[in-house]
């Protein structure tokens, strides 16, 4: 017998059933595009933004994270149910455009059927077990969503509407398919490659053929009309991302992670900087909310939604997007609330995660920027301070800028005013310059470079702050002086190779300064000592010690470092016991976005968290690679009472400590 | 109403200081500038009558080398309309009575109702300039102000005393203030007037126009205080605490 099924059975192929399924279609599709021009409308409140170089390259970013759930499957449980549903109901999708082009196109213009035989076994088999799938996985997630729901998962009535009509679809696609095989397939070998619709045709089996018939045709036209409502509402409801998401893999930034957009501040007819309302902001980020699905894991995630303070990335995506589509003249600051934006540490972690690719802390940012160039305000008076200090002696703390180069007294480091011919320039910054406590990060670096025959120079008193903390607290006008100074510095000497130790440094002499014209080739010193370790230039001993390693936020999310940092541990003879939250899932020490400038005033303390998960792991030693972090986690074991239980250190330190004689 | 606001550009106290070649101030090598602490009250409280009035005017003077220009222009950004710098290198070197007398022969050309001063200069803290200006001006003084209000050509303002008590003093414009903490927290100038400030009129006027006095104090010598023996706190086991305040006081006393 020929392995096939007839097309339309029971339900008809000729212009009664095909005039109002096509028009009926095209009406729903219609809606949907009209909702999206409604929507499109209000993203163009925002400012322009482009985000369309590299098309193709864009496009196969689309492709790979939408079709292969590339970001979704990052959180296993409801990622995966998500993915396999998705998959389930693309073949389903897929399976009925299959049989719309053989029954209304290549059948009646060219007389070819190609669901037939081997190809229609698999078809059937596969769209059956893509069925189940779909039906399973999302009865798991209505599980998920209105039985046992997780802290955090909002549900509102486009929930409800959006899981009942895909069961729907589901089920009666069953309905019909049961029918359907126990009339025509029931004790045919056909049927068996239906395994699940062969369940529902036999417990239909005793209705007898004009009940199941009627049955059969009836749900067909339901199962039609749920599908029509189920087109028609994509715009309108949260089934919009279905667009909206992988829209935004292809529209997602190609700079470097987390970058913010440099501003032109001798713009003489920019009359306001930073984002006040919605339409201060780009496009994108109004296009951002359109995109978001709610799934809460930036919220997760966020150290400062973690330590009961007033953010939650997801919440600010999410009023951009009411106030645009709402009240689109409200103040964006007042209605995303200034505690919620000083609160942010700018870590990335939701941005990291985000599902469809939101960026978030751009966001944040240029509300801060605002805030700050507007009306001049900072998160505390404590703040207020140390961008004075800032402003007067090129760091936060507020020491006299002429000591900066004094911790190194004594130490084989040449200043590049008396000696400009060297291997590297060391960036110190101002934590390792000024702190106590990261003077010896300092020092321990500099003995691990000549310990490797490495001529170092530093700035001295020419080395301001590089100016990150107040960039991320929105202080562009001091960030861009900042580096105006010690971008002239450093081209003055032609510096070839800039190494730092602070994550944050790196990142802005590498990343941001090229905005401002600066190109030299930069280094976080984890990478610099691996490629030394590599070259057998420095020799470590190796004594096995048990230790756990945070990841700061800048050399891992930013930048990707994972591996530099734990390839020397272990040259060092550490037995690595990893926190739960390590390499992208890190957990920030609190003191990003500036917040090492501002008190934590708010909720309980980021540090204590994180050396509490340090603690967790038993090892008695958390090393990171921030002088940020460092001051964190020493505050930290003080907060949560680890005094002896747990010692942070910096890599550079315990390096330096294992030097081969 | 016509405003003034008379600033001084002082060193960070955080800076390394020396005592310069002379031997008479201090040495301005590896010094960081900014504007004197309670200048930044008297500019603050300067914008904010002005924004009271809505019709003022309010101008900025500075005495000092090219560099004061820096202080007179945050004070521009934070709210002046229009800035005086008195240029003199030998600033430095002026008593307190050649400093007013400077001040009160430019203020003299044109009437201010208004004239705030800082309390005092954190680097040589005399205290005297406001009062001498006043003085030559024939104007009321008040000083330490930490409250000031005004309506209709009235002041009233609040004194710091000693041991925490406060005086209110009621006074009749034109008057001098000279502002102590406590007085307002100065705002942070916002990106646009930094901007605007720039293109603010700044006149430079050389010193010699205005200095009509001869110097009545002369610096004879400036030192650091000298360094008392200062204290040593030993910390550890109390028995090595013990042994080494014993070895202590055998090698420098002879107690023992």
């Amino acid at each position: 017998m020929e392995f096939a099924r007839e097309i339309y059975w029971n339900i008809g192929h000729d212009a009664p059933v095909l005039l109002p399924m096509y028009l009926l279609s095209l009406a729903a599709m219609a809606i949907a595009g009209w909702g999206f021009w409604l929507r499109i409308r209000v993203y163009r409140q925002g400012k322009p933004a482009v985000r369309t170089a590299d098309p193709a390259g864009r496009l196969a970013l689309l492709l790979k994270d939408a079709l292969g759930q590339v970001k979704v499957l990052r959180v296993p449980g409801a990622g995966t149910a998500h993915a396999l549903f998705f998959w389930g109901f693309a073949l389903l999708f897929i399976g009925t455009l299959l049989i719309m082009a053989q029954a209304d196109f290549t059948d009646p213009l060219f007389g070819l059927r190609f669901l037939k035989g081997n190809f229609y076994k698999a078809f059937s088999l596969v769209l059956d077990l893509a069925g189940a799938v779909s039906i399973v996985m999302l009865l798991g997630l209505l599980v998920r969503r209105f039985i046992v729901r997780p802290a955090g998962l909002e549900t509102k009535r486009d929930d409800v509407v959006m899981h009942a009509l895909l069961l729907l679809i589901l089920a009666t696609g069953f309905v019909i398919e049961g029918a359907r095989m126990a009339v025509t397939e029931l004790g045919t070998p056909l049927a068996s490659w239906s395994p699940v619709g062969l369940v529902f045709a036999q417990t239909f089996a005793g209705l007898g053929e004009e009940g199941l018939k009627t049955l059969h045709v009836g749900t067909w036209w339901l199962h039609f009309a749920l599908v029509l409502g189920f087109i028609g509402l994509i715009p309108f409801t949260k089934f919009r991302h279905i667009f909206t998401t992988p829209a935004n893999y292809f529209l997602v930034d190609d700079g470097p992670k987390g970058r913010l957009s440099t501003l032109d501040l001798e713009d003489d007819t920019a009359e306001s900087f930073g984002a006040a309302h919605v339409s201060d902001l780009s496009w994108k980020d109004i296009f951002d909310a359109d995109a978001c699905t709610q799934c809460k894991r930036c919220q997760d995630r966020c150290p400062a939604h973690n330590t009961d303070k007033p953010l939650s990335p997801m919440k600010i995506v999410n009023q951009i997007g009411e106030l645009a589509f709402g009240s689109p003249g409200n103040s964006l600051i007042d209605t995303c609330q200034k505690e919620a934006l000083w609160a942010c540490t700018t870590c990335l972690a939701c941005q990291d995660i985000c599902p469809a690719s939101i960026e978030h802390v751009s966001k944040i940012v240029d509300m801060r920027r605002h805030l700050v160039l507007m009306e001049g305000e900072f998160p505390g008076e404590e703040v207020t301070g140390a961008v004075d200090a800032l402003e007067v002696n090129g760091n936060p703390l507020g020491m006299g800028y002429a000591s900066r180069g004094d911790w190194a007294a004594g130490l084989p480091v040449v200043i590049l005013a008396e000696d400009a011919e060297v291997d590297i320039l060391y960036f110190v910054g101002c934590y390792a310059s000024f702190d106590k406590r990261n003077q010896a990060v300092a020092r321990s670096f500099v003995q691990l470079c000549a310990a490797a025959g490495v001529k170092v120079g530093i700035l001295g008193k020419e080395e301001k702050c590089c100016g990150e903390p107040v960039r991320k607290l929105g202080n562009e006008y001091l960030y861009q002086s900042l580096a105006a100074g010690n971008i002239e510095q450093m081209q003055n000497y032609g510096v070839k190779k800039i190494v730092t130790t602070c994550p944050h440094c790196f990142n802005t002499l590498s990343r941001d300064y090229r905005d401002l014209g600066f190109a030299v080739e930069v280094e976080h010193y984890t990478v610099f000592l691996e490629g030394l370790v590599e070259s057998g230039r420095l020799k470590l001993q190796t004594e096995p010690f048990s230790a756990t390693y945070h990841d700061s936020c800048t050399l891992g999310r930013y930048n990707d470092i994972y591996g530099s940092p734990r390839a020397l541990l272990e040259a060092a003879g550490c037995q690595l016991v990893e926190m739960d939250r390590h390499r992208a899932e890190s957990f920030c020490c609190g003191a990003g976005g500036g917040r090492i400038l501002a008190e934590e005033k708010l909720g309980s303390r980021i540090s204590v968290k994180r050396v509490q998960m340090a603690a967790e792991t038993a090892a008695p030693m958390l090393v990171s690679n921030c002088p940020f972090c460092l001051t964190m986690f020493e505050d930290g074991v003080k907060g949560a009472e680890l005094d002896g239980r747990l010692i942070a250190k910096d890599l550079a330190e315990l390096l330096a400590a294992r030097i081969q004689p | 109403m016509k405003i003034l606001v008379c600033i001084k550009q002082v060193p960070d106290m955080e800076s390394k200081f020396r005592i310069n070649g002379a031997g008479t101030w201090y040495d301005e090598s590896d010094l960081a500038w900014r504007i004197n602490e309670y200048d930044e009250y008297a500019v603050e409280q300067g914008v904010r009558l002005k924004e009271q009035v809505g019709e003022a005017e309010m101008v900025v003077l500075s005495i000092g080398p090219d560099r004061v220009k820096e202080v007179i222009k945050k004070a521009l950004a934070m709210g002046g309309d229009r800035g005086v710098h008195v240029k003199d290198d030998a600033a430095f070197a002026k008593d307190s009575f050649e400093i007013a007398s400077i001040v009160a022969e430019y203020a003299q050309k044109e009437s201010f109702d208004v004239i705030f001063t800082g309390m005092q200069s954190q680097d040589r803290a005399s205290a005297q300039v406001g009062v001498f200006l006043a003085e030559m001006l024939g104007l009321p003084s008040v000083t330490t102000i930490v409250d000031f209000s005004y309506a209709d050509g009235t002041v009233t303002a609040s004194r710091e005393l000693e041991g925490g008590l406060k005086a209110v003093v009621k006074v009749a414009t034109p008057a001098l203030f000279t502002c102590q903490l406590g007085l307002n927290t100065p705002r942070y100038p916002t990106l646009p007037n930094i901007m605007k400030a720039k293109k603010k009129e700044l006149l430079t006027v050389e010193v010699a126009e205005l200095l009509k006095v001869d110097e009545r104090l002369e610096t004879s010598r400036v030192y650091f205080p000298e360094r008392k023996g200062g204290g040593l706190v030993l910390e550890g086991d109390v028995g090595e605490v013990a042994d080494r305040l014993i070895a202590i006081l055998k090698e420098k006393t002879t107690v023992l």
